[in-house]
């Protein structure tokens, strides 16, 4: 081999570099020797010996070399610009690369991650509503009552609503609730009012609270239209939807939160997934409230389908209105049902004409 | 990801090259860091987010190992799993917090609707303590020379003397903004070391103020004049950057900023305009796949945005959940390139040293922080660089 032609652009084989001993920051300028170990010599002799099994790469700019050995102070680092150097080194050290994530270190943090997500998903799909079902008796209706307290006075804040108390439509709607309260087999401790606000919804707050609004009622054309609606929300309270629904969403909205990490503006995509997980849920709350209206309704002996009329009424125009409680989704399968389940009445009205018309006007005297 | 190709394809350098006339250099390409944060953007998508951890010390890394202060680079050590640890830790810390803070806030909500708004007053605490310690976990591990820098001092004190600041500051409508960063810059720079120097801050809150007092005037404009909002905010964090850079020292190394207001306004329009872009892509987007739902249901058009099936459409939410994430990536990657890297070269290109030689003969002291402050920063949305 004619090596003379070759040689004189190269730098000689133990060509120069920087070596930072990791104690001091003194550079100094080094020759390195390639002997059974690396050498690193400087003025003063040999600095450092490395094995070449331990010398790793550390991170560098580009057009520099910059190494790092396991058995040598953690900061140590040699630098080497010299290219023909940089891969003689290279090739000499077989783990220079070991700790660098390579394509498999990659592969492990997406499996991992996928693994985490299939996990999360699977909890709130199967583990939340099984948890949620049997944590919800163990909540004491103390806390529940307490729960249902402070949504109390924030729906009345929201909706700068009142209590309406005009005597006569008090005296009727208390009378409509005892009859209904009773068919449920709920105890006194329900409470129940009509707020004044023209918004046609109705709820049931946690720890055993119902509230008509007075938008509803003005819609009502007959009394069964509303104790259907009244039976349906004391199905809620019956099986502590709510508080179900509570531990469920909350659940719900942890798990995705910790999913979607911090990626801008992830509220958005966490309340996204959470409506399309909790409708479903919600859904079946509402399907079992139903039946329990329509339950309730044939105790009395009254019919079921006029309640499922009037929510149909008060969707139909496209008003749903605003409530951050939502209950009715109302569609045409739920009066379907309520139509199948139907029954003629039997039993006595559930109030006079006289009460009804007081109902109707209970909140009169405010507004 | 360290892939870079080695040894590169160029004839070796001169022997002796002459020293960058610029203390401060940047040698990373624009195109090498865009790769980097596209390829991260589409495995933080595949990953659902969880990648962020690794990018983020990709992010570092290529930045840090690119800077070069008197012609040798600084290097970051951190690691992707010592953040995802810190996270996983301050997630255990976290829980307890928030469900203590919702058991609070239900018995203050007892009294008055309303009631618990105050306690976001303690998480300002925690976001300012988790500031801190982040800080310290970058800063311990960033290494120049062989030798890292380290921080000591107290996070609760710093995050009680951020909040008292912070109340004066509302009280005082901003007014007292630049002595509250000045005092807080002392506090941090007081209590960081390179090797055995010791940090110090020379920056004062009045300088600070002379610089940008007419930008506190024009802020009240700029909120109802919204065009105008990117000029006042662009200037505004050009003289922060400038006074704040110009503070630093370590021992007897100063730094000086030569960073001119106008520098930042345009990286902050470029951000407009690429999300007016992607937010003009993503409605056309989301008008295409509503459109698609709506054909598949089978009703007519008007019928089917009528009903109020259409907010509950599962194939639409997962189409629009779908199309938000591609946007929020690729927002991601816009600001990451614009506000990261760009705004990185900017500053530091304005970066002067003098009296490097004080550096010259550091010994390396300090200890390793856990990142645990990086993991509450994750948790509380408060992360910085």
């Amino acid at each position: 081999m004619d090596s003379h032609v070759l040689e004189t652009p190269k730098p000689p084989p133990d060509g120069s570099a920087t070596y930072f001993d990791g104690m001091s920051n003194k550079r100094r300028a080094v020759t390195l020797r390639f002997a059974d170990r690396l050498e690193i010599n400087g003025d003063e002799g040999t600095l450092a010996a490395w094995a070449y099994a331990d010398i790793r790469r550390a991170d560098s700019p580009a057009g520099m070399l910059r190494l790092s050995c396991l058995t040598a102070p953690g900061l140590a680092r040699l630098e080497v610009r010299d290219a023909a150097l940089a891969s003689e080194l290279v090739s000499r050290c077989g783990g220079i690369d070991d700790d660098v994530p390579g394509r498999r270190g990659v592969a492990a943090i997406v499996g991992w991650s996928l693994a985490a997500t299939v996990s999360i998903i699977a909890v709130v799909l199967f583990g939340l509503p099984l948890l949620a079902d049997r944590l919800t008796p163990l909540v004491p209706e103390a806390f529940e009552r307490r729960l249902g307290n402070v949504a109390d006075s924030q729906i009345k804040t929201m909706f700068g609503a009142k209590v309406c108390d005009d005597e006569a439509g008090q005296k009727a709607f208390a009378k409509l609730v005892t009859a209904i309260r009773e068919s449920a087999g709920l105890d006194t401790s329900v409470q129940s009012g009509v707020l004044s606000t023209p918004v046609p919804n109705a709820f049931a707050l946690p720890g055993g609270k119902v509230y008509l609004f007075n938008g509803l009622l003005a819609k009502a054309e007959n009394v069964d239209e509303i104790a259907g609606v009244l039976a349906h929300e004391l199905g809620h309270l019956k099986h502590r939807d709510n508080m179900r629904g509570l531990i469920h969403n909350g659940g719900t909205s942890f798990l995705i939160g910790l999913l979607f990490g911090d990626i801008t503006g992830s509220s958005v995509l966490i309340f996204g997934s959470r409506t399309l997980v909790t409708s479903s849920h919600s859904r079946e709350a509402e399907q079992n409230a139903d039946s329990f209206a329509i339950d309730v309704m044939h105790r009395l002996g009254r019919p079921a389908k006029p309640a499922g009329e009037l929510l149909l009424r008060v969707t139909g125009k496209g008003d749903k209105g605003l409530s951050i409680i939502s209950t009715h989704p109302l569609t045409e399968d739920r009066l379907a049902q309520m139509s199948r389940e139907d029954r003629p009445a039997s039993g006595p009205p559930l109030l006079t004409t006289d009460e009804w018309r007081a109902l109707k006007s209970i909140c009169s005297a405010k507004i | 990801m360290n892939e870079m190709s080695w040894p590169p394809q160029v004839p070796p350098p001169m022997p002796s090259p002459v020293p960058p006339p610029m203390p401060v250099a940047f040698s990373g390409k624009r195109s090498e860091f865009f790769h980097l944060v596209k390829r991260g953007a589409g495995l933080e998508f595949v990953t659902l987010g969880f990648y962020r951890f690794w990018l983020l010390t990709d992010i570092r890394r290529h930045l840090w190992a690119n800077t070069l202060v008197d012609g040798d680079a600084a290097e970051y050590t951190g690691r992707g799993k010592e953040l995802l640890i810190g996270f996983l830790v301050a997630l255990a810390i976290l829980v307890p917090i928030y469900l203590g803070y919702f058991l609070i806030g239900l018995e203050a909500e007892r009294f008055q609707a309303f009631a618990s708004i105050p306690l976001v007053a303690f998480f300002y605490l925690f976001g300012q303590f988790a500031i801190y310690r982040a800080r310290r976990y970058r800063l311990t591990r960033t290494v120049w020379r062989g030798v890292r820098f380290w921080m000591r001092g107290s996070g609760w004190i710093y995050a009680l003397r951020a909040s008292l600041w912070g109340l004066l500051v509302v009280v005082t409508l901003g007014l007292a903004l630049p002595w509250r960063t000045a005092a807080l810059e002392r506090y941090k720079m007081r209590h960081s070391f390179y090797g055995d120097l010791q940090g110090s801050f020379e920056g004062r809150g009045w300088e600070f103020f002379k610089r940008g007092w007419w930008l506190w005037l024009l802020t009240p404009i700029a909120l109802y004049v919204s065009p105008l909002a990117p000029f006042v905010y662009g200037a505004f964090k050009a003289v922060e950057w400038r006074w704040w850079l110009s503070g630093i020292r370590f021992g007897g190394v100063r730094l000086e900023s030569k960073l001119r207001r106008s520098e930042l306004i345009g990286l902050y329009w470029k951000v407009i305009g690429w999300i007016v872009v992607l937010g003009l892509v993503f409605s056309v987007y989301l008008a295409l796949s509503a459109a698609l739902v709506a054909s598949m249901s089978g009703e007519p058009f008007v019928e089917f945005f009528k009903s109020q099936e259409f907010m509950k459409s599962i194939p639409l939410l997962v189409l629009a959940g779908l199309g938000y994430l591609a946007f929020a990536l690729a927002m991601n990657i816009v600001i990451r390139v614009y506000l990261m890297r760009d705004l990185w070269v900017r500053v530091l290109g304005s970066v002067n040293i003098s009296g490097i030689e004080a550096a010259a003969e550091v010994s390396a002291r300090g200890d390793l922080a856990n990142a645990l402050g990086e993991g509450f920063a994750d948790g509380l949305d408060v992360g910085g660089f």
